[in-house]
């Protein structure tokens, strides 16, 4: 049998490698350049995404401005509109789609989707354009406090998204849209009336 | 000559080209120096790396199985495979068994390794690469050139040529956002007929059974969501152990490769999709018979970055197609010969030795003693050339005796002088063959040394 096969072919030439636990590790400097949520802007800029600030009171009226027909996948009644079910034709023809990132990577503007945002796991990418809201308050520095936050057992798909889909392959030129979204716009949302300050 | 020196000397043909792929993934190393150097700790970010798959390679054997049983517990069918043929029939049974007609991939250098494409079209199975670059270079029956930028040895007139005759674009027409919008439009229908998506692994994550693949596209994404079907390849050496572990590889793969602080998009997939299936195939192909070697088990942590294509001066100068194997450049030098040594036999000697690749890689894998480490067993195997192995014996011969040594000296500087070039640059001289010789000096450094230090005893 090829399992056992690989697995005592393994087992005969064991490598003795000079260890160092992995967990010998200090952790590792963050220098911050700035805030965590100016640090998170400019990464996002640098990975092609667009960035508003919005307070979480005019956050709808901007929205419904902004692009009116927009599928707003953090109501239950879009959501039940798009299940897993849904056929490819109809998710195809998805111009705006927005969904709540759970948390963002200032080192990279990288944001956290997981399945239970999803009603369908393909729409984040099938969408013509993306629409990200997050909460100006949940950023972290970088990946290692990332993977921090959450618990891959507990998620069946979940992605981290920095940016709208892109490609160099012809010549090293950057083309934004090569097979996701085309763009990616990021909603940061600050609570009304209240400045948030940040313990960095 | 060597293979590698003969299929450089047609790529260095085309000066101009040979200019532009040669600044180009100096830019792009450029930009990989900038990143890391913005990420404070970065050191210690590669040690750690290091540390890690040392780690994993280690426990191996423990680290697959449970990475199996968690894969089982979600519900996802595990597959093994000890070599290419049998990695190809499981990717076979699987399409049979869904009765599938559709099968999209995204990038995956163990499928290119294992020569899947092949196997399935002499099935009559048609295979659609999904990668731009990789697309680019299926439709023009070409095998990569680079492991993270496939088509860097094409110009966009010739990709545009290759678009207008296979996909209709404007005759003529080059522009890079234009031919992409003509693949994404081309892509996307394919996408949505898919019954089944192949993806290559970027890190499977044993504590969970979650398999991770990195991608700038969203090619992986497209497919694996569309189609019910989804297969994940992976080599036995991907595994890492932890989800932690995680935040480190993220931090490093995407800066050390393009120079980007991550791709746009870092995918976990850990159970199949609603009435969906979910398949992971886990790969030896030779790997294993090389996990304990000490010289060559450092090999086994890349985590295929390509960074040290972009650093190397030999690859930059001499294109990813000279070297004749899937994985070209330096890590792939000292992985072909562990494939097959005869095939691959020179390689190890397509380097400098510079060590650049050591410095740049993040998993720290000392791949230049690797190079040295393979040109010496090559040569004790008897597979370099006759005249090289003959000439190093002579070499090492007057070079072990000082009388020998002086006077070969001497006679050298006299040769280089008087002899005619038509006697000097013999086929034999090799070194010759790309190099004009320096005039030689008239007293040689001893010479020099004794005269203007008299006080000294030689």
């Amino acid at each position: 049998m090829t399992k056992v096969d690989i697995l005592q072919s393994i087992r005969k030439r064991r490598p003795v490698f000079p260890i160092l636990s992995p967990d010998n590790f200090e952790p590792l400097p963050v220098a911050l350049p700035g805030s965590l949520i100016e640090w998170f802007k400019k990464s996002l800029k640098t990975a092609g995404a667009e960035i508003i600030e919005l307070k979480n009171t005019e956050l709808d009226s901007h929205i419904a401005a902004a692009w009116p027909t927009i599928l707003d996948f953090t109501q239950p009644k879009i959501r039940a509109e798009y299940p897993a079910s849904a056929p490819l034709d109809k998710l195809n023809k998805i111009e705006h789609a927005l969904f709540a990132g759970n948390f963002g990577v200032a080192e990279n503007g990288a944001i956290w989707i997981e399945d239970k945002d999803l009603p369908h796991r393909i729409l984040p990418f099938i969408t013509q354009h993306l629409i990200l809201k997050l909460d100006a308050g949940k950023i972290v520095a970088t990946m290692q406090e990332a993977y921090q936050q959450f618990k891959l057992n507990d998620i069946e798909f979940g992605v981290f998204i920095s940016g709208p889909s892109k490609t160099a392959d012809i010549e090293q030129s950057l083309v934004y849209g090569a097979h996701g979204a085309k763009e990616l716009t990021v909603i940061l949302v600050t609570l009304n009336q209240k400045n948030i300050t940040h313990n960095d | 000559m060597m293979q590698h020196a003969r299929k450089a000397k047609q790529f260095l043909a085309d000066e101009p080209r040979t200019d532009w792929h040669n600044q180009t993934l100096w830019i792009v190393r450029q930009k990989r120096d900038a990143l890391a150097a913005s990420v404070p700790g970065w050191e210690t970010l590669r040690e750690k790396a290091s540390a890690i798959k040392e780690d994993a390679l280690s426990h191996l054997d423990t680290y697959l199985e449970q990475f199996e049983t968690e894969a089982l517990k979600n519900g996802v069918t595990v597959f093994w495979a000890s070599d290419a043929d049998e990695f190809n029939r499981i990717i076979l049974a699987i399409i049979r068994k869904h009765r599938a007609k559709n099968i999209v991939k995204s990038k995956s250098m163990l499928t290119e390794e294992c020569g899947l494409n092949h196997f399935l079209q002499k099935e009559g199975i048609e295979v659609v690469d999904t990668d731009l670059g990789e697309r680019i270079i299926q439709f023009r029956k070409e095998i990569p050139s680079h492991i993270v930028l496939p088509a860097i040895h094409l110009k966009k007139e010739e990709i545009g040529e290759t678009f207008h005759e296979k996909l209709g674009t404007e005759k003529g027409a080059s522009d890079p956002t234009y031919l992409t919008r003509a693949a994404r439009k081309h892509l996307r229908e394919k996408f949505l007929a898919a019954d089944i998506a192949l993806t290559g692994v970027n890190f499977a994550v044993a504590e969970t059974g979650t398999v991770v693949v990195c991608t700038n596209e969203g090619n992986a994404d497209m497919g694996v969501h569309a189609a019910p079907v989804q297969v994940h390849c992976m080599g036995i050496e991907k595994i890492v152990p932890r989800q932690e572990d995680l935040g480190v590889f993220t931090r490093l793969l995407a800066r050390n490769a393009t120079g980007q602080a991550i791709t746009t998009y870092t995918s976990h997939y850990r159970k199949p999709k609603q009435g969906g299936a979910m398949y992971v195939v886990i790969v030896d192909n030779g790997r294993s018979e090389y996990i304990g070697n000490p010289q060559y088990m450092n090999s086994l942590k890349c985590i295929r970055c390509g960074g040290c294509m972009n650093t190397c001066p030999v690859y930059r100068r001499t294109g990813g197609h000279s070297y004749g194997y899937v994985i070209p450049g330096p890590i792939g030098s000292i992985l072909a010969p562990q494939r097959n040594k005869q095939k691959y036999k020179d390689l190890p000697f397509a380097s400098s030795l510079c060590g650049s690749c050591d410095n740049v890689c993040p998993v720290k894998i000392n791949i230049h003693e690797q190079l040295y480490r393979w040109r010496q067993e090559l040569t004790e195997n008897k597979q370099t050339p006759f005249v090289k192995r003959f000439a190093m014996k002579a070499l090492g011969f007057v070079l072990s005796g000082n009388k020998l040594y002086n006077m070969a000296g001497s006679l050298a500087r006299k040769a280089v002088r008087y002899l005619p070039d038509k006697l000097l640059y013999l086929p034999v001289n090799a070194w010759g063959r790309g190099r004009e010789l320096p005039v030689p000096p008239k007293q040689s450094f001893k010479q020099w040394y004794l005269k203007n230090h008299k006080d000294i005893k030689s």
